[in-house]
């Protein structure tokens, strides 16, 4: 193994990462299934959904994951967040990692915003105290001054996503992980969210993305990572692997 | 965070619906009155326990919280399938926010059952702080099967089906509606294989007195009988908590 020095250990680190899904033909939920046919096992069809995935991302890096639909990159990101259990290698982490990969988890739209703040606060790592430290923060950031006591199922799709945006940007983490996350509101709102890009990597935070973005992957990122049918393809400069994958989609709508 | 999902839920369950949290208290009442009209007067059970309309109505209380945290529970990971999907976090914190959401709503329908032990004249005791480890053990009763039920849901939706049986089976065989002394020794034996004639019989003994309400104790002749059912419902606690976090793994692929 080369050394790497006085570097430091990497944030996340993915070695021979590989999850399966295995997907009954006709998902047995009713009991009679079973009776109906009782000596057939369901027969299983295995996805591989990510296959032998080496990957390591550094400290203050921001990281880009792209390709094609059903690739895997969700699943990636879910496994490094802790929600499914890859089923062989390893997954090490250093530092706080955002457990929540998409924003507005919690959100109930019979509530009002301020119910929302504090459920939304409260899974996302912050305590009650904090969050009432932030409110005012959150929703001033959000613009949503006037709406606060309103639920959220009166808001707009973009309203509700600035919410979400304000919370989570307020969230205790070092390592973020964002799928499809920006894009959030108007050119106003895009600006500020530049801002706290910005300012994150000011900070030194971790930020691993997954988009289809790739005008975006490329100008913010530092690497990004390739995958298709589960395999990682290629690891390295986001724009160098952004042009890869956008040769490749060229080739492939030439045929 | 169990608070902050448990004060959601409580709020939500009620959010939209004119009477609000009334309902919570309504419900039980209304079931305790067609069931004291019919066994009451009609049958006439009143005549075996001198303060009938009490004795019924902590049966129903007792017995609603149990059916309504269950059935509540059972659903309540499928229920959540986007919020398992988007975030890690212990997945035993949604039965707990469940089962304790619908604690709440069991105090609030006490209060029903004090204003009949004021009307009845009846002072309240010392002795009646051992109510409060009945009304643990009833809490912990209810949460192992909550586990047990919810687990077995994500993968087999038919237990709601078999749950609605054996819930009936449940209220049947203990003695809500009719006094435990109208029954042959050798059923009054039998009712307390269901663990919840004990929480039942030994919570009606402590307002009533045991002439009106015979515990395990004085049915078995001794009282340390009481410490099987005590065991059972410990078990059924244990084995919740097993199978779930045994399965928890999983549930954020499969619901």
């Amino acid at each position: 193994m080369v050394s790497l020095g006085l570097e430091e250990k990497p944030a996340v680190e993915c070695v021979g990462l590989t999850k399966l899904f295995s997907i009954p033909h006709n998902a047995r939920h009713a009991l009679r299934d079973y009776f109906t046919h009782p000596l057939s096992r369901a027969s299983h069809e295995v996805n591989k959904a990510l296959i032998d995935v080496n990957v390591a991302i550094s400290p203050g890096e921001f990281f880009g994951i792209i390709g094609p639909n059903g690739t895997g990159k969700s699943t990636l990101l879910k496994i490094i967040a802790g929600i499914y259990r890859q089923t062989s290698g390893i997954v090490r982490v250093n530092g706080k990692l955002s457990p929540f990969i998409e924003l507005g988890v919690g959100f109930n739209l019979e509530l009002n915003a301020r119910d929302n703040v504090r459920i939304n606060g409260t899974l996302l790592g912050l305590s009650l105290r904090e969050i009432g430290e932030r409110f005012h923060d959150i929703i001033a950031f959000a613009e949503l001054e006037r709406f606060v006591d309103q639920k959220l199922k009166n808001y707009s799709m973009g309203m509700q996503l600035r919410l979400a945006y304000s919370i989570a940007i307020r969230a205790p983490y070092e390592i973020l992980l964002l799928d499809e996350a920006f894009a959030v509101g108007d050119e106003n709102f895009q600006q500020k969210c530049r801002e706290t890009f910005v300012r994150m990597r000011s900070e030194g935070k971790t930020v691993i993305i997954v988009s289809h973005d790739l005008e975006w992957i490329g100008e913010y990122c530092d690497r990004a990572l390739l995958l298709r049918d589960g395999l990682a393809q290629r690891v390295g400069p986001a724009k160098e692997v952004v042009g890869l994958y956008l040769e490749q989609e060229e080739a492939a709508a030439s045929d | 965070m169990v608070m902050v999902l448990a004060a959601a839920e409580y709020k939500l369950r009620y959010a939209d619906s004119v009477l609000g949290y009334a309902w919570s208290i309504g419900k039980p009442l209304a079931f305790f009155s067609v069931l004291y009209v019919v066994f009451g007067r009609a049958l006439a059970f009143g005549a075996e326990v001198g303060q009938y309309p009490l004795y019924l109505l902590l049966g129903i209380v007792l017995f609603t919280y149990f059916s309504d945290a269950t059935n509540t529970a059972m659903e309540s990971l499928v229920v959540r399938a986007a919020l398992l999907r988007r975030l890690a976090f212990p997945r035993l914190v949604i039965p707990i926010a469940i089962t304790v959401t619908v604690f709440i709503t069991f105090f609030v329908n006490l209060i029903a059952v004090a204003v009949f032990i004021i009307g009845n004249r009846i002072t309240p005791q010392i002795e009646w702080l051992a109510l409060i480890p009945l009304f643990v053990e009833l809490y912990l009763l209810a949460f192992g099967v909550s586990l047990i039920v919810s687990t077995v849901y994500v993968y087999l939706r038919d237990i709601s089906q078999i749950w609605d049986v054996l819930l009936q089976m449940l209220f049947y065989s203990a003695p809500i509606l009719y006094p435990l002394q109208l029954l042959p020794s050798w059923a009054q034996r039998a009712v307390f294989a269901n663990p919840l004639t004990q929480i039942m019989q030994d919570a009606r003994a402590l307002v009533l007195g045991s002439d009106e309400a015979p515990t395990i104790g004085i049915v078995f002749g001794h009282w340390s009988v009481r410490l099987i059912p005590i065991t059972a419902v410990l078990l059924v606690a244990s084995l919740g908590i097993f199978l779930f976090r045994r399965r928890q793994f999983e549930f954020a692929e499969r619901v």
